[in-house]
């Protein structure tokens, strides 16, 4: 088993500032869920952590070894990424069977079994060609060599991607029966926040090139309020705290309140207090337009 | 019976309380039925992680909530067991909750709308 750690990782593609100094620590045995916006760097700093793509600067450690160019740290690492039906040169004809050689070469952990019998559960035949896939087909592939993959630490880029709502329950099934039964890490990225809420151990915010919050799930909704009432009555009970993503209709006022370990709401205002979802605490610190 | 089960934790999930408190009240509330004898086998964190498609922590949190109160217990190496005494200790509790969770609300619910202490006892005893 194996941690994680990214240390001030920094990323440009020429004059564009992707990463902007990332620090990040990921601990082995949950299921973290990775979530942000079209194009804030989610699979960039995904393929950074696993030595797929080469950072500016900083460093990324796999149990304290740093993990590009070696071997022994990447045999820990999957990072199962979305299939391409095209390549440069055409068509992708390779069949998923071969895409599974490659795996098993590539993985030290891999295991053919689960990969052929979670491709069957799936309903598609492994000798299918790769650009004869749908969408949803792409993703099951991505999933199966990543729960394959048996690799301590298994990063999913938007595995659901293209998966209808059965399954997607399906794949979270499969996704905490294997987690609970070998202690693996899991890194999810995804934008269908509130199905896989439940799923996830601990939530990670990436907002304009950098981690807005990493925090249990529970315990983050736990402390996202919403409160409502009349505009005076919601500023002074939420005077001094973390107020986000203010909405006025009339006199009356809507704001999300991010609570600190210790503070509360200040007692004796008519104001309503609502518990958020993830979702929707997601859409009021990152929603705002850049 | 997997199918029922699913239905009920979505219609929960729909609430306002915390996933694992939602776990710990269907097993209560298994136990309440006869669902979920006393001495019989619960499902372990596992199985419960996956029955719902929640994060094992998560399942055994509320789990252990249970364990805590002593309406289940653990064997070692075999799982866990509904305690014997659990369906008074779980009614007892939900009894001394129900004040709390349901007529204070209800109280000043219906003062709120201008309904008297009586019209509310009327309304209980034709309901």
């Amino acid at each position: 088993m194996a941690t994680l750690v990214c240390e001030n990782i920094v990323k440009n593609y020429k004059d564009k500032k992707v990463l902007e100094g990332v620090n990040l620590e990921i601990e082995q045995g949950k299921i973290y869920g990775l979530i942000g916006r079209n194009g804030v760097g989610k699979t960039t700093l995904l393929s950074i952590m696993t030595a797929q793509n080469p950072a500016t600067s900083g460093q990324v450690y796999c149990d304290g070894e740093r993990v590009w160019e070696n071997r022994k740290a990447l045999d820990h690492l999957c990072f199962s990424r979305e299939i391409n039906t095209m390549t440069p040169l055409g068509p992708n004809t390779l069949k998923i069977k071969e895409y599974f050689r490659v795996a098993k070469a590539l993985y030290p952990n891999w295991d053919q079994k689960m990969a052929e019998e979670l491709i069957e559960h799936f309903g598609i035949s492994i000798k299918k060609k790769i650009n004869k896939l749908s969408k949803g087909m792409l993703s099951m592939v991505t999933i199966a060599i990543g729960l394959a993959s048996k690799a301590d630490i298994t990063i999913l880029d938007e595995p659901v991607a293209g998966l209808d709502v059965v399954a997607r329950e399906d794949f979270y099934r499969i996704l905490v029966e294997e987690q609970a039964s070998t202690g693996r890490t899991f890194i999810i990225s995804t934008h269908i926040i509130e199905e896989a809420a439940a799923v996830f151990e601990e939530v990670i915010f990436l907002d304009r090139g950098n981690v807005l919050l990493k925090s249990n799930t529970e315990e983050l909704l736990s402390r996202a309020l919403h409160v409502t009432g009349d505009a005076d009555a919601v500023d002074a009970a939420t005077e001094g705290l973390n107020c986000h993503h203010a909405e006025m209709m009339g006199r009356s006022k809507g704001v999300t309140v991010l609570l600190e370990p210790g503070q509360q709401l200040k007692e004796g205002y008519d104001v309503t207090v609502q518990p958020l979802s993830l979702q929707n605490l997601f859409v009021a610190l990152c929603g705002k337009e850049a | 019976m997997q199918e029922e089960r699913r239905t009920r934790v979505y219609e929960l999930l729909a609430h306002d309380k915390s996933i694992y408190l939602q776990i710990s009240e269907m097993i209560e509330t298994d136990i309440m039925r006869g669902i979920l004898e006393e001495e019989s086998r619960v499902p372990s964190t596992n199985e419960l992680a996956k029955l719902y498609a929640i994060n094992p922590a998560t399942a055994a949190k509320g789990v252990n909530i249970l364990v805590d109160e002593q309406i289940i217990y653990k064997k070692r190496g075999i799982g866990m067991f509904v305690s014997p005494g659990a369906k008074d200790r779980i009614l007892q509790k939900r009894r001394s909750m129900f004040y709390e969770n349901y007529v204070k609300g209800l109280v000043v619910e219906a003062e709120s709308l201008g309904i008297s202490k009586e019209e509310l006892i009327n309304m209980i005893q034709e309901s």
